[in-house]
């Protein structure tokens, strides 16, 4: 019986290992298509997904629910010790309110007294997270905005509060934003209130380091960092968190967004910085039209007059 | 009949179906927004885990084919550059499935250890590739990490595959539809 099984399989086997060879071909040969002309491949993963993830919400919705009602409901056993915790901060938070509205009051009188104008331009999408990058090694999430909104990529991406990362791959319906967590996104910075310049590299972890810092010791925890716009991808004065040090003595920043729970995303506009590319020309006095056509020098002979 | 029934071609449609539709779930899953904070400690590779389990155990479930549709989804979905993984699990796959009628007398602990250097095989061959190509790799105790997690959580697996799909091995002398042995 065996024996017969094996003369059988001498005619499948060879085509099996054929048909295997060239899936494995196929597989590798897209790889290095990806390698050698990434962008493209990269439209068409963007492609895919906007096809495959919006189809998977009828079911990540319940899903995702459930899992929420069930976190929310273990946070329940510990509901007497949150209620003084936010108690407390509560107290704190009537302090600092106090405290907001006056500094809100002056400001606004500030900017009156200098007739400051603010950048009316920067506007913002905002949109839902559907899906995160679903591998611990990429820190990014998909949002349900794309092209059909005007998304466009390399904008700058917050939640409420603070810098969240930039839009990095659009498709008609979904976006991705990369965050600034992730191993491959950097952010030129200014820290203040110092103002030195410095790069946010992403590595993997919850609170990025700090590097390409001129004067380290003019830098100390808890001063703020704000996106500095340098290279014209990003508008300047975005706030991006606090500056902490690790026991390791590293500067690193915590994020100001609430990376813990990213729901709604706002995408900010950005048309571009204006440059200022020549220099000024020479300044003359106006003259009278007579005067200009009369102007070349040949002419202004002494009969003139 | 039994016997039967689990190796006429329905059967194994129905289960190479099965494989894609888990793999489609199991990425579902791992694409809910869950978690957005960067973590320590990366979990086992389901997918990679199924295939390996099918491999072994019912090698005719996942032809190359049908393995490579799931992997580049994979591959797509979850920002890895397309097609390596993809391969890499195809290669290995096929060599498991070569060894998997030699295991069948064996105990399951060798089952265990082949799984775990196949999965060895594809995770450091897919970090070599990268470096070789130049480019950037998550960090190496998120990837160890995995790598051993995944080999880990093997027999969970299988007891799983057995449980809900009834996946058990191929048993000594068992014969399929035809009356060939398999």
């Amino acid at each position: 019986m065996a024996k017969d099984r094996r003369q059988e399989e001498d005619y499948l086997t060879p085509l099996r290992r054929l048909l295997a060879s060239v899936v494995i071909l196929a597989l590798f040969g897209l790889f290095l298509v990806w390698r050698i002309d990434s962008p493209r491949v990269e439209r068409f993963r963007a492609q895919v997904v906007d096809q495959v993830v919006p189809s998977f919400d009828w079911a990540m919705a319940p899903v995702n629910g459930m899992l929420n009602i069930l976190r929310d409901f273990q946070s329940y056993t510990r509901i007497h010790q949150q209620n003084q915790e936010l108690r407390r901060e509560l107290q704190q938070m009537k302090a600092w309110k106090e405290a907001a509205l006056q500094l809100e009051q002056e400001n606004a009188r500030l900017l009156d007294l200098n007739k400051v104008r603010l950048d009316p331009r920067l506007t913002h999408v905002t949109g839902v997270v559907m899906a995160d990058s679903g591998s611990p090694f990429r820190q990014s999430v998909l949002l349900n905005v794309g092209a059909r909104d005007g998304i466009v990529d390399g904008w700058a991406t917050m939640d409420g509060i603070g810098l969240v990362g930039r839009i990095s791959g659009v498709g008609e319906k979904t976006a991705r934003v990369l965050l600034l967590t992730d191993t491959s996104s950097r952010l030129p910075v200014i820290i203040q209130p110092s103002g030195q310049r410095a790069l946010i590299e992403g590595d993997n972890s919850a609170a990025p380091p700090v590097d390409f810092l001129e004067a380290p010791e003019l830098v100390r925890p808890g001063d703020r960092v704000v996106s500095s716009g340098d290279g014209g991808v990003f508008p300047a004065g975005l706030l991006v968190g606090r500056i902490a040090q690790d026991p390791g003595g590293r500067l690193r920043v915590r994020l100001a967004a609430d990376f813990e729970r990213l729901e709604y995303l706002r995408v900010l506009r950005h048309l571009g910085s204006e440059e200022i590319r020549d220099p000024g020309s020479l300044i003359e006095p106006e003259l009278d039209g007579e005067a200009k056509s009369g102007v070349g020098l040949s002419n202004a002979g002494p009969g003139d007059g | 009949m039994v016997e039967h029934a689990a190796t006429s071609p329905a059967r194994i449609w129905t289960m190479r179906l099965v494989y894609v539709g888990i793999s489609l779930g199991i990425l579902l899953l791992e694409l809910l927004p869950l978690q957005t904070q960067p973590r320590g400690f990366a979990g086992p590779d389901m997918i990679l885990l199924l295939t390996f389990t099918f491999a072994l155990r019912r090698p005719e479930y996942v032809p190359p084919a049908v393995v490579a549709i799931a992997m580049v989804l994979a591959d797509l979905l979850l920002q890895r550059p397309p097609g390596l993984m993809a391969g890499l699990t195809v290669v290995v796959t096929e060599m498991l499935r070569a060894r998997s009628e030699g295991l069948r007398t064996l105990p399951f602990t060798v089952e265990w250890l082949t799984a775990a250097a196949g999965i060895v095989a594809v995770m450091i061959g897919y970090r070599v590739v990268l470096a070789i190509f130049l480019i950037p790799q998550a960090p190496m105790l998120l990837a160890l990490s995995q790598l051993f997690s995944t080999a880990i959580a093997y027999p969970l697996m299988v007891l799983g595959s057995v449980a809900l799909f009834g996946i058990r091995r191929v048993a000594p002398g068992e014969v399929d539809t035809l009356g060939h042995r398999i």
